[in-house]
């Protein structure tokens, strides 16, 4: 081999190599708008993971039938997790680009999204040509993705939070499950008597970890009618007699009555584990969260009923409400927008089908008959429809949720920054939870003078 | 074409190869082409040099200084630093990663050389010893810490080190639920992850010290422990200042643990650091550009260290 | 106590031959192989056997120490649940990947700066060394940022392997092992092939290539562990359930499934690298201390 041949074929080498690495990166840029045949393509994540059999099962026929009705759209799912929206991912998503056409998100990142620049304006496009029900849909959820009268989202679910308990367990403890709690210290007496099961059983539960704990103390924070920051967002507001009462409880429940089990620093899905496998008596949250214990953590629904939240001494004076939504990707056709709303309308906002489609939940066992997702105002045609269709197809006693509905609790949204907040309240939650000799004043001061200045360095 | 370097002649200490592109008395023609094969085989590493370590340091630098919002990316100046100076977590953090730095220090740095040095004197079973130190090195971490987390550090007295401790009649203790055993619980997963390979650097030192020395010592009436530090500890020097330091910027960066054994922050934040810190502001946070200006920060605070480091320890010689 | 073979040490070896030494020697063998055993191999004994256990006897107190009514289902559910062929695959992939783009790239490099050595060379090789000095973490947002949106190029590596195969590349250990053991390949041998007419490229292929075997077995077993043991870096670039890694992937899932069947999973997923550990522990060794020692 002669020296010129040779240094061919080193290039030759190295181009194949580089050339190789480019057109396989290069693949993935465009696979989704491409409209083949007049066709409107649209990619959508939080498709249901393999785990999750029949609710994957629902999906694809949804999607099946959505294009038998519409031959003009493809629509292409994606799976992002059994979370579909895990903070790095989803950050990853955002900041690379890779966030799908019509993509899941929470009422509290928009802010995000919009700092990634990804979000569009969707305002002309949402109405009722497109989604049927639009004018159904409580006007408060629409508000939440507005920001400067331009709509981002479109809501699809919203939820409050109450008492989730165990049935099975209040009367294993002789406590009367159509009588729960009402206030808090009610639940310290409850959760006494279902520890006292024995068998690693906790009567009560509650996260310190990950983010999630900072985020049910605002919950427990807002029953005793408190707020995490003061009306203007500006300073932290949970270092007064309201907070100190929400550590005192918990303090008093771990360390006084040993009730709240020893394993503590829980974050989401170490706490729905354990309540699936029968171990844990009461914890607040949404409705749905029965929802996942059954179809993520292998749990039984009948054995879930829900309270409203308790307050110190009577009903509470506020839960923390939220819900989530799909944001549309900067630079979609309008073609695209009005294939992608027409979607989410079959999917997520109409009565009988999609995610309201009873009838077919009932016999796959997932719950039927909870509250929630209430998002359609009150007395609007979806609304009472919805209500019909679920109350005839209920599988769960109807009756374990009337308490929580039959009293409607204030609701409060998440406060601005609501994840940086959180992180520093856990150490708030952990303390009071992992160390018996806990200085409850100490431990709202130190999170007051993080949660100020990281307000004051936000500006 | 001839060959007219002798190998050995060109420059003191280095040879010339026949290919090499350096001085050489060849044509400028030549020379050029020798130019671009050596660049041709070179190209490759370069440009992943360029694009993900020489290109992303400028980027890490640049980036602590804006601020992305919007979409759009503005000059913040030294907001981003002064947000993060500001921010009691930053040296909660700090203060974390600095004991967590120590107590490795202890424990990951003296425990492995007092093994090396024993398993040293051992004439048999030599290979076994060293297979069992170095296996648990092989492990992914995360299957590591799974099994620190779930089975080890379980807070009840089913947990594997709380059932021992019992049996032994000692206190038991709830591990990372107990904000001060969080740090010492997470120093001994690490360690018992990553000792196996000090453990085998250091004994491929010891085997290089001259028996002579050790025999010298012997006659002069010195014990095992004079040997050890007149002898071994003279003899392995160097490789003990590079392994401290670099043990040393390895625990700086401690993550995966809090992140695994702690869920995060651990028990009242005594288990976030810096590493995590960056993780919840670029990750978390939507603060991209903090988490950058906390890297520059770690970064000149590794480099100062160093720099101390090498000045003091390049004095005493 | 046969071989005497090695150089005197701390102890000299008459003197632990002789009655008390010997003794006290044979005492503290004993003594370490049950304490090491217990140490490194315990932990790993426990997991394995955790794995087997019931959700009740894990909680049992005292532990038991054989699983009373083994549980292989647990690894069974693993594997189902947590899709470990998958997770092993995107792993083993991502793993290969590496290893061809490193010995491909860094030897060629290595080759470069070492016996080509062309202008500016070793100004580069000192731009390579001195990204040791920079901490991983330092650089994961930026060069994050840059994965996402490549410069020049505007190409997004998110979920494609290249994500980890090429930043892998940038690696001044491995061009730092390869170019010393090249340097001291004897000159002579090349200076034959050179009045022979052989190329650079085939200089390297059939002359330095095969004397190198040693260093090449090591810069491979480092470049597949470094990729079977990372972690935020997958987890940040794989952010799809379809391409992670199976540590990622573990982690992942490790909130939603019962703890027993993630020790499981964590089993299974540390099989293959102590597979290669045992196969190629004397490489492994030997590369451990070339590469650290005599630099």
């Amino acid at each position: 081999m002669s020296v010129p041949q040779y240094r061919k074929t080193a290039a030759l080498a190295l181009v194949a190599g580089l050339g190789l690495s480019l057109t396989a990166c290069s693949t993935k840029s465009d696979d989704a708008t491409s409209d083949a045949g007049g066709k409107v393509t649209i990619t959508v994540d939080c498709q249901p993971v393999g785990s999750q059999k029949d609710l994957l099962q629902n999906w694809n026929d949804d999607v099946a039938e959505f294009q038998r009705q519409n031959p003009n759209i493809v629509v292409k799912s994606v799976s992002v997790g059994e979370q579909c929206n895990n903070p790095p991912d989803f950050t990853a998503r955002l900041a690379g680009g890779t966030v799908t056409d019509l993509f899941y998100g929470y009422m509290t990142d928009l802010q995000q999204v919009l700092d990634s620049g990804q979000a569009m304006d969707i305002t002309e496009f949402a109405n009722k040509e497109t989604i049927p029900t639009w004018d159904s849909v409580d006007p408060a959820l629409k508000e939440v993705f507005t920001e400067d009268g331009k709509l981002y989202a479109v809501p699809t679910k919203n939820y409050s939070m109450g008492l989730l308990y165990n049935k099975t367990l209040f009367q294993q403890a002789g406590l009367d499950p159509n009588n729960p709690p009402k206030t808090w210290p009610e639940v310290r007496e409850a959760a006494k008597k279902i520890s006292a099961l024995g068998n690693g059983i906790a009567g009560y539960a509650e996260y310190s970890a990950g983010n999630t704990g900072g985020w049910h103390f605002t919950a427990l924070l807002y029953s005793q009618g408190g707020q995490v920051l003061t009306e203007d967002g500006k300073k932290a507001d949970f270092n007064n007699a309201m907070g100190r009462q929400v550590l005192q409880n918990l303090k008093d429940m771990r360390y006084g009555d040993n009730s709240m089990g020893s394993r503590q620093l829980l974050q989401w899905a170490d706490l729905l584990t354990n309540a699936a496998a029968g171990k844990v008596g009461m914890f607040i949250g949404a409705p749905d969260a029965t929802t996942a214990i059954v179809t993520q953590f292998q749990g039984k629904y009948q054995d879930w009923a829900m309270a409203p939240m308790p307050g110190q001494d009577g009903p509470a004076k506020g839960t923390l409400g939220g819900g989530e939504g799909y944001f549309f990707k900067k630079g979609l056709s309008k073609e695209q927008v009005e294939a992608g709303l027409k979607w989410l309308a079959y999917e997520k906002l109409t009565p009988g089908k999609g995610q309201f489609d009873y009838v077919r939940a009932k016999p796959q066992n997932q719950p039927v008959g909870l509250p929630q997702p209430t998002l359609f105002s009150v007395g609007s045609d979806a609304q009472k429809q919805e209500v019909e269709l679920r109350k005839a197809n209920a599988n769960l006693p109807v009756e374990n949720f009337t308490a929580f509905e039959a009293t409607p609790v204030p609701i409060k949204g998440e406060p601005r920054n609501a994840q940086a907040i959180y992180a520093v309240l856990d150490a708030a939650m952990s303390g009071v939870l992992t160390n018996p000799n806990a200085n409850i004043d100490e431990l709202l001061k130190t999170a007051e003078g993080k949660v100020n200045q990281l307000l004051a360095a936000e500006g | 074409m001839a060959i007219t370097t002798v190998p050995g002649t060109t420059r003191p200490g280095r040879s010339a190869t026949p290919y090499a592109a350096g001085p050489r008395r060849t044509s400028l023609g030549r020379k050029v082409r020798d130019n671009l094969t050596g660049h041709a085989f070179l190209i490759g590493a370069v440009l992943c040099f360029a694009v993900f370590s020489w290109y992303p340091m400028i980027r890490g630098v640049v980036m602590s200084f804006q601020r992305t919002r919007r979409g759009e990316t503005t000059w913040v100046g030294w907001d981003n630093y002064a947000r993060i100076l500001d921010d009691p977590s930053f040296w909660t953090a700090w203060k974390n990663t600095l004991y967590f730095t120590a107590l490795a220090l202890v424990l990951g740095y003296a425990v492995p050389f007092f093994v090396a040095i024993l398993l040293n004197e051992f004439r048999h079973a030599k290979g076994y010893l060293r297979i069992l130190v170095y296996l648990p090195v092989m492990l992914p971490p995360a299957s590591a810490l799974f099994l620190f987390k779930y089975y080890a550090y379980d807070p009840s007295e089913a947990g594997l080190f709380n059932a021992v401790l019992a049996a032994l009649h000692l206190p038991t203790s709830e591990w990372m639920q107990s904000p001060g055993m969080t740090m010492p619980a997470m120093v001994l997963a690490s360690t018992w992850m990553n000792m196996g390979s000090a453990v085998l650097i250091y004994l491929a030192a010891l085997q290089n010290i001259p028996g002579e020395l050790y025999e010298a010592a012997e006659l002069d009436g010195a014990g095992i422990w004079r040997r050890i530090v007149n002898v071994t500890i003279p003899q392995t020097r160097l490789i003990l200042l590079l392994l401290a330091m670099l043990q040393i910027v390895a625990t700086m960066q401690l993550f995966i643990e809090p992140l695994i054994l702690a869920n995060g922050a651990g028990a009242e934040d005594s288990a976030t650091s810096v590493a995590y810190l960056i993780y919840q502001h670029g990750f978390f946070q939507n603060d991209l550009n903090g988490a950058a200006a906390l890297g520059v920060i770690m970064l000149v605070v590794l480099a100062g260290f160093s720099a101390v480091y090498a000045r003091l320890t390049s004095k005493q010689d | 106590m046969a071989h005497d073979s090695g150089t005197r040490t701390l102890i000299s070896h008459a003197q632990l031959r002789r009655g008390r030494g010997k003794v006290v020697y044979w005492t503290l063998l004993t003594v370490v192989v049950v304490v090491f055993t217990l140490v490194f191999l315990g932990p790993l004994y426990w997991m394995v056997t955790g794995a087997l256990k019931s959700g009740q006897e894990i909680a049992q107190t005292p532990p038991s120490l054989f699983p009373r009514d083994p549980q292989p289902q647990n690894y069974v559910d693993a594997w189902n649940n947590l899709d470990l062929a998958k997770l092993l695959f995107n792993t083993f992939y991502y793993a290969a990947g590496a290893l061809f783009f490193q010995l491909v790239l860094d030897t060629a490099a290595a080759y470069s700066l070492s016996k080509l050595r062309p202008v500016f060379g070793n100004a580069i090789l000192g731009l390579m060394l001195a990204t040791l000095m920079i901490p991983a973490m330092v650089l994961i947002v930026p060069q994050y940022v840059t994965v996402i949106d490549l410069p020049i190029l505007h190409l997004n590596l998110l979920d494609s392997p290249f994500a980890i195969w090429l930043p892998l590349v940038a690696n001044a250990f491995n061009i730092f092992l390869l170019k010393r053991f090249f340097d001291s390949i004897p000159e002579d041998l090349m200076a034959a092939a050179v009045v022979d007419g052989a190329t650079p490229l085939r200089t390297l292929w059939s002359i330095i290539l095969p004397m190198s075997r040693p260093i090449l077995g090591v810069v491979s077993i480092f470049a597949v562990t470094a990729v079977w043991k990372d972690f935020l870096w997958p987890k940040l670039v794989m952010p799809s359930p379809e391409t992670r890694t199976v540590s990622v992937g573990i982690y992942a899932f490790s909130g939603g499934t019962p703890m027993n069947v993630v020790v499981a999973a964590s089993v299974i997923a540390a099989i293959p690298t102590v597979v290669i550990f045992l196969l190629f522990q004397r490489n492994i060794m030997s590369g451990l201390t070339t590469g650290s020692l005599k630099g």
